[in-house]
This record gives C-alpha cells, structure tokens and sequence, in this order.
C-alpha cells in the first residue's frame, strides 16, 4: 500500500488525510479514511448505501463534526485546526449544500432563501454584489439561469413550489457568491429519472461557471456516468 | 440579521404567535390591573378624609360607619339624635364638629345634609379644604351646593333648582316636589366622593321632611319607605369631630363610647380605614396569587408553542447550519422568539390596562367612589413587568438549550 500524497496548499478544493471518525471518544470508528481528496472544478460522485458513514463524511467535509485523528483540510486549511465558530463561518465562505429534500424555510421567500449564505458570510454577499450589483439581483440571475425566473413562481411562497423547482432554488443558494465547493446530499433522489439528468446538467454548468467543484453523495449509481469520477464510499471508508 | 430570520420565522406562525401574545398580555393585563386596583383604591381613600379625628355614629360596626359616613358606599342602618351632637359639639376637647345626614337622593347623587361647618372644616387629600368652582356656601333655608361632578352631569349651575326624593335609590317613589332648593355653590373638583354629593342644610332637609310625614300619613307606601331608610326630622347619620389636641383622639373616643345619652360609635378614620384593608388584605392576595398563576400559565403556553415547534425548526436547523449558522445562532432564534413574543405580551398587556382603566375610569367613581388616577405605571409596576419579561427569557432558554443540543448533535443531517 502506498502512502498518501503530501498535501500542497491550493492544491486540492477538500482533501482528508488518515482521518478517523467515531461517535464517542473509545467507542468503534464509524469512519476511517486514509485519502480523499477534490481538485478544483472536479465533479466526484461518492456512491453509498444508507448506513455507509456518508452522513458523517459530508459533516467532516463542512466541518459540522470533527475527526478524531487526522486533517481535513478544505483549500489548504485543516478544518480541525479551527475553532467551532471559525469553522461555521469557513463553510459558510467556501462550501454549498444542496439536500435531497426539504432545501428551502418555509418562511422566506425563494429569492431570500437564495441569499440567505450571505447572511452569514461577508465573502460571498461580496462576491455577488461584484457579479451583480447586489445578493438580490445575483439571486435572480441565477434563479433566471435555473429556469425559474418567472415573476408568478417567484412571488409564491417557497414551500409552494414543486420539488424540482425547490432542489434548483437549492442550487442557486448552493452557488450565490461562487463557493469552492458545492456539496449535493442525495440532491437527485426525490427527483423522477428524466428530471434527474436535466437538473444534473443545470447543477454541472452552473457550478463550471461558478468555477465550484462538486462533489455528489448518493445510494443510486444510476448517474455516476455524468461525473468525471466515481468513487465507492466501501473503498475509501475503511472502519 | 439573526432578528430579522427571528421575526420572519413569528410571522410565519403569526397565529400561534398572536394567540401567545393574547395570552401574555391578558395574563399580564390581570396582574397590573389587579395591583393598580390595590393600590389606587388605597390612595383614592386614604385621600378622601383628612384632618378629621373621630367619627361618631349609632352603635355599628366602624368600617360600615366609615363608609356609609365618608365614602357614601351602602346606609347606615341607625341615627343619632340632634342633641348628642350637640353635646359632642360643646365638649371642651373638641374643636369642631360638622353633623351628617344622609338618606336622601337627587337623581340617584346623595343628599349630605349639613352645615356650613363642612365647607370650613372638612379636609381631604394632604390636608387640602374644599374650594369653591362658582358661588358660595349655603346659609340656611332652601339652598344647596352642588359637588363638581353632580354639577358637570346634570348641566347645573347656580341659581338652578334641585328638588330632593327621598330614600337612596336611583329612582325613588317620592319627590318633595314642593320644597325645590336654589343651587348657590359648586365646589372645585377633589377626586372623591365629594364630587358627587349634594349638600343641603339640616334645616332643609328637615322641611322636606316634615311635608313627607304629612303626605305618609295617607299613603303606607311611603310610610313604609320611610322606615327602611331615609332620615327623619331631628336625627343625624353620624358627625365628624376635630380634637383640639390630636393625641387625645384615643381618650376622647373611648369617653364617647360611653355616653349615657345613647349608644355611640366613636371611630378613628386612618384605623378604621386600616380594617377595610386586613378585610380586602385577602382577597387582594388571593387576586393576585390568582393573577400570577394566570402568567405562568399565559408563559406556559408559550412555552408549550415553542417546543411544538422545535421539530419543524429541526429541518430549518439543518440548512441554517449548512449556510454557516452556528447552534448558538439557531438557539438564538429561539430565544429571541420567546423575547421577542414576552415583550410584545407585556406592551399589549399594559396598553389594555390603560385602555381598561379610561373606560372604567366613569363607573368605578359611580359605583365604588373610587377615583383612578391614569399615572405612568408605579417602580412596583416596572418590576412586575420586568419579572414577567426575565420569567419568559428563562422560559426561552429551555427550548433554546434543546435546540442547541440537537443541533449539535444532527449536525447537517436533516432528521424528520
């Protein structure tokens, strides 16, 4: 088995290195990867079942959890090197979220659930207000760009829409201020089979143009072949 | 930016919200209110007499003898006669004295009977004597004066005329409609029952009088009214006395008690005064033991709101953390929520209670001789408000904490 490779500032989007992850300090890791890494713009599908420790690496990779031993590092900073607010605050500059359901709060409108990352993060309201001249008109030329630019859809309250229109409202929340990385948690498994190819290819050319690298969690392979790589979780997590 | 999600989230669920605000405010409505209730009704009639050391009644109970006598609130159920008074008012010990009659109405104000001892020595508030709006006091034979309040209702000025019915109700079965009195003062407004009193002489009331027991001889209605209540010609409800030395008041009432004339009460109006408050004492307590419960359950059902919709807000938690809030902003939210609904509970509460008290204001001076004052809420009231609005803080940090933990412990993971 050969070691893994040094890690390079800048040279990988998210990059984890022998980390270990168990629930409870003693009690038997759930998790345990030797390498893992993202380059930049990539597009990785990370296939498995429910049950796999996927949850728990996508929480690692956005620093809500933190491993027990090793680094993960996202664009050259080790997430366990910061602290619990430093790290909320990282990936809210410099990581998306797409979920497979329930993307949007009910209580906002679809253009403020669009903005809402730049509540909580000065990079990316700035990086949209540099695109677009403010967060709202950022939101819409995205939301225009995900086909939903129609007045009547925008002014109905966001639970109103279908789930399709919500995963692509998701995914322009995902992208507003160009975020590195762009993390989809089953973001196609509510979605019917031709709806999933179609809001594949509208996630793939919005994240090109934002320049994010994606990395695409789900228990159905059936879409892998749309990505650069396809990883099984089996082969990289062994616990 | 946390406050703005905080107030889009209530405005969300503005039912829920609404009905806890309704709740906190009428919880909070009920404790001002029953607390502004004590304490003006202490100040209203610890204001009403002052300066007045004994007052002297038929055998009775003294906290019926000081309310029928000062604050006009139910009949005193014996007289004293002409004479006694008399007697009290040649003691040597005694300053002045200013006799009573009550019994008689004017469209539904009492009639005090007196003389124009009341205009000189009657006192009330700290010490303040009775001014005169318009005219003069009466001098004897068929004149009134008027309290500010009677004139201001019934549109009377001097030189009207005002005929006396006898007996205390509102509407009353017999006018001496023969003997009208001239109305040739108006006393300044005071705040008390005095307000609403019309003031004649004995001498007056005594011919009223004399033509009415003329008229009962042929008619038993009237007869018989006339024994339920009323005066009759010679007889005094009680009278009010001025001690040229104060300290002696105990003395002198304790002399009077044993009068041989006739069976006397002699009172101490501040003493007296301090009973009706040991009797009212607990039912105030109760009330406001009553009224707190009523709070916590007011808070309770806030309490209840919010963690009902804490498995709602478990989703939205999960897209908040993912756009970098941390758990301290999302128990923020909730936190802020349970603020931000006690606060809004607490400013409707005490607008309604000002509200109440301009509307009650009327018929709480009618009906109980109470006079509100409408002043900005007492250091009392400030505290009150503020334990209610850190009660729903703490209240807040119970559902705040739990959704910190869950967040903490769900991470990004959306659990349904």
């Amino acid at each position: 088995m050969n070691s893994p490779t040094p890690l390079r500032s800048n040279d990988a989007v998210a990059a984890l290195r022998d980390v270990v992850f168990a629930w409870q300090a003693g009690s038997p890791p759930v998790l345990r990867v030797r390498q893992f890494d993202v380059a930049p713009r990539e597009r990785v599908f990370l296939r498995g079942p429910s049950g796999s420790g996927k949850s728990t690496l996508l929480n690692l990779l956005a620093g809500v959890a933190v491993p027990q031993q090793g680094a993960v590092s996202i664009l050259g900073t080790d997430l366990t090197k910061l602290s619990g607010a430093a790290r909320d605050r990282f990936r809210a500059d410099h990581v998306g979220f797409v979920f497979q359901l329930f993307n949007l709060i009910p209580y906002l409108t679809v253009v403020e659930n669009v903005t809402l990352p730049c509540l909580f993060s000065e990079r990316r309201r700035a990086r949209a207000v540099a695109t677009s001249g403010s967060a709202d008109r950022e939101a819409l030329r995205l939301l225009e760009h995900l086909d939903l630019a129609d007045p009547v859809l925008l002014a109905r309250t966001a639970t109103d829409l279908s789930v399709g229109q919500q995963q692509r409202v998701a995914v322009a929340r995902a992208l507003i201020g160009a975020p590195e990385l762009v993390i989809a948690d089953e973001a196609t498994s509510a979605l019917d089979a031709d709806r999933r190819a179609a809001f594949l290819e509208l996630l793939f050319r919005e994240c090109a143009a934002t320049g994010s690298a994606v990395v695409f969690v789900s228990h159905d392979a059936s879409a892998a072949h749309q990505f650069d790589r396809s990883i099984e979780l089996r082969e990289i997590n062994r616990p | 930016m946390i406050s703005s999600l905080a107030w889009k989230s209530l405005r969300h669920r503005r039912l829920t919200a609404a009905l806890t605000v309704a709740s906190i405010a009428l919880a909070m409505l009920l404790l001002l209110g029953v607390e502004r209730m004590r304490t003006e009704s202490r100040t209203s009639f610890a204001a009403t007499i002052s300066g007045t050391d004994l007052i002297v009644g038929a055998r009775s109970s003294p906290v019926h003898l000081l309310l029928s006598c000062v604050f006009h609130i139910g009949n005193a159920t014996n007289n004293i006669r002409r004479d006694t008074a008399r007697a009290l008012n040649e003691r040597p010990d005694v300053a002045w004295t200013i006799p009573i009659a009550l019994g008689d109405t004017h469209r539904g104000y009492r009639v005090i009977g007196t003389t124009a001892a009341y205009f000189e020595h009657f006192r009330y508030a700290t010490g303040r004597s009775l001014e005169f709006e318009a005219g003069k006091p009466f001098a004897a034979g068929a004149e009134a004066v008027l309290g500010a309040e009677v004139a201001r209702r019934l549109r009377y000025q001097t030189g009207s005329t005002v005929v006396i019915a006898h007996g205390a109700g509102d509407i009353s079965f017999f006018q001496h409609d023969d003997r009208p009195l001239h109305v040739v003062g108006i006393l300044g407004r005071t705040g008390t029952p005095v307000d609403r009193g019309v003031f004649v002489p004995l001498e007056a009331l005594d011919a009223v009088h004399a033509a009415a027991n003329a008229q009962a001889e042929s008619d038993p209605l009237a007869a018989a009214l006339k024994q339920r209540d009323g005066t009759s010609s010679g007889s005094l409800t009680a009278v009010m006395l001025g001690l040229k030395t104060r300290s002696n008041a105990l003395a002198v009432q304790r002399s009077i008690g044993e009068y041989p004339g006739e069976p006397l009460t002699a009172i101490l109006p501040g003493v007296t005064l301090q009973e009706v408050w040991e009797i009212t004492g607990v039912v105030e307590r109760t009330l406001f033991a009553v009224s707190t419960m009523v709070v916590v359950v007011g808070l309770a059902g806030m309490l209840v709101a919010l963690l009902t919709s804490l498995s709602e807000r478990r989703r939205e938690m999960a897209i908040l953390r993912s756009v970098g809030a941390r758990p301290a902003h999302i128990a923020g939210l909730i936190l802020g929520e349970a603020t931000l609904l006690t606060a809004a509970g607490i400013a409707l509460g005490v607008v309604a209670l000002y509200a109440g008290l301009l509307l009650a204001r009327g018929w709480l001076a009618a009906h109980f001789g109470l006079f509100l004052a409408v002043a900005w809420p007492s250091a009392h009231e400030f505290a009150l408000m503020a334990l209610v609005a850190a009660a729903g803080f703490l209240i807040g940090l119970l559902p705040a904490w739990r959704i910190y933990r869950m967040s903490v412990a769900d991470g990004m993971t959306v659990r349904i």
